[in-house]
This record gives C-alpha cells, structure tokens and sequence, in this order.
C-alpha cells in the first residue's frame, strides 16, 4: 500500500519541514498566500515542489455560494495552478460572502437543492476557467444552517454526484460537527462510497461552551480523529494542518507518524 | 433578501443579530421572508448563532478559526 501523508506549508514550520521530507509525502500549499506573488517567491515554491509534491488549499471562492463565485479571485487561482502545477487543488463547501458581505471565513451554506445548483454552476465556472476540478472538503460548523434538506453524508454524496468532484474529507470536520449536532460519524464515514474521497484533512480544535466543538487548527489532532482514520484507512493523500500556536516540530512528526501507523494498521 | 445574505448579515451585524436573538421570528418577517421562512430562521439555535458569529468576528479580527 502506498501512503500520501503530509502537512500544510505554513512558513512558521519552514525550516523544520524542509528537515524533514524523508517523513513528508506532500505538501499542501494556501492559495491565498500566493495568488499575488512575486517573482522570487514564485521562484521559492516552485523549487519546493521539485522537492515534494505539492497541493493547493483555497478558502475564499466561497463555491457552495447560490451567488456567482468572483471571477477575478479565479482568474488569479488559475494563474497559481498554472505557475506551481500543483497535483490538485482543493475549495470548501461553503459560502464566504453574500449580497456584498463578507462574513470573514467559511460559512456553512444550508444543505439543499439551491445551494446544490449554486455550487454546480460555480464549479463549472472554477473548471472552466482553471481546467480542473476542485477536491471539495466538507466544513465545520457551530450552527446549523437553516433551510437544510439533507444530512451531512446525504449532502456530501449529493455534491459529489451533482458536480463529478470528489471529497477532501476533513475528519476533524465531521468530528466538530456529529459532536455539535448528535450524529453518528462513523455511520457517515461509512456512508460515504470510498472512490469519492480524493483526500483527507487531519486537525485539531477545542471545546467551547455548551460542549461544542471549534474547528481551529490551533491543537492536536484528537484520538476520536485518529480512530476515524484507522476505521476509513484511506488510500487518498492524509493532510495535517496546523495554523498556529505551533508546538515543537516533534510534535507535529509524531502526529504524522500516527497518521501513517494508523493507515497502515487498517490496512493490514 | 436571500437566505445566505440574510445569514451573512447575522454573522457580521451585531446589532441585527441581538435584535434577532431577542425576536428572531419578527426580525425574519422585518427583513422580508414570508411566514414559512420566518418559523424556519426562529428555529435558529440562538447559542450557537451567537458562538458562530463570534467566532466569524474573531476571524476577520485576524485570530484563529476553523479552516
């Protein structure tokens, strides 16, 4: 069995992870970080990726919007694509902005049919314009969107059929949200066919009142994590993020490690 | 006004949401939705809009969130 396990570039963890490719397998690069960058930063990554292969994470085209995704913001997404040539490149499903609000980060759109259709037209237009489709990661969230028809898992397999992507299945995600909202996890792990998961995002987050968990990148990956990836064993690219309040590197090696162990063991 | 626009302004508008906590089904009916749609925005858990929009504040302030 052949495992992609990785973490996300940030610059903070530069110096380490470039210490440390004998243990990474891919990198996954924030398009936003780079849609504008210079010459020698272009130059930087592009030298990275004949190190490692790499991927690309976008968080602001906001394609599960039922508005028009920006095409400026593509239009720049597809000039990185095309200067970086990354392996794929992956969005959210949710909205970012509406009726010219931007609300800061990723909102959570209502599960249903009009928010299906928004996000089928702006996939199009994203493969249109960049040549490629999105790997569409499911999103956590604290409330629960009004106007919802389907389930998580009926909703995932629905985008998957509708727009032909598959999933960056984010584990903690779904963890945040079957705590937040009483499902089972594991019956939507399993409820999710295995050729529609492109990838999978590893992360951590923290309680918060009411027993609720945020989605903030800022703590360890959770056992509960971990023993969802050992029950999927995916055969897909496994990413960790980290966005900050970065412990020592060891750290993060061991959560890689694990990530590989528990792979492997379900494999087995 | 939308359903996304409509939560956009909620997560972003302090005012608008502490208006809505304290009378979401009126406030719906304010800003435009028919009956069906108000009873469907006052289902709404007020605890978790307040922590959404808090946590949408914290992330356009520039602090960590969910990705």
């Amino acid at each position: 069995m052949w495992l992609v396990i990785g973490i996300g570039w940030r610059r903070e963890l530069a110096t380490s992870i470039l210490a440390h490719l004998d243990e990474i397998d891919v990198l996954e690069v924030m398009a936003e970080e780079y849609l504008h960058a210079n010459a020698s930063e272009r130059r930087a990554l592009r030298f990275l990726a004949t190190q490692v292969p790499v991927v690309v994470h976008a968080t602001s085209l906001g394609l599960a919007s039922t508005e028009a995704v920006d095409r400026k913001r593509l239009d720049a997404l597809a000039r990185l694509l095309d200067w970086l040539q990354p392996r794929f490149w992956s969005e959210h499903l949710a909205f970012v902005r509406a009726g010219g609000i931007e609300v800061g980060h990723l909102a959570a759109p209502p599960r249903n049919d009009e928010t299906l259709h928004g996000l089928m037209r702006n996939v199009d237009e994203a493969r249109r314009v960049t040549g490629s489709l999105p790997v569409l990661e499911n999103v956590a969230t604290l409330v629960e969107p009004p106007f919802s028809r389907y389930g998580e898992a009926e909703w995932l397999n629905a985008v998957t059929r509708a727009t032909g992507c598959r999933l960056l299945l984010d584990l903690h995600n779904l963890y945040a949200n079957a705590t937040n909202f009483g499902f089972d996890a594991y019956a939507t792990l399993r409820a999710i066919p295995r050729e529609a998961i492109g990838a999978v995002h590893l992360a951590g987050g923290r309680r918060i009142e009411g027993e609720r968990v945020l989605d903030d990148h800022l703590h360890a990956v959770p056992n509960e994590v971990f023993a969802m990836l050992t029950e999927l064993a995916p055969e897909v690219p496994v990413i960790l993020e980290r966005d900050g309040r970065y412990p020592q590197f060891d750290e993060l090696l061991g959560e890689l490690r694990r990530a590989r162990t528990a792979c492997m063991s379900s494999s087995s | 006004m939308h359903v996304q626009q409509f939560l956009a302004r909620l997560y972003t508008d302090g005012a608008l949401l502490e208006r809505f906590v304290a009378e979401p089904y009126a406030t719906a009916r304010e800003e435009g939705f028919d009956e069906e749609a108000a009873r469907e925005f006052a289902a709404m858990d007020a605890e978790s809009l307040k922590l959404a929009a808090r946590s949408f504040a914290g992330k356009r302030a520039g602090r960590g969130d969910h990705r």
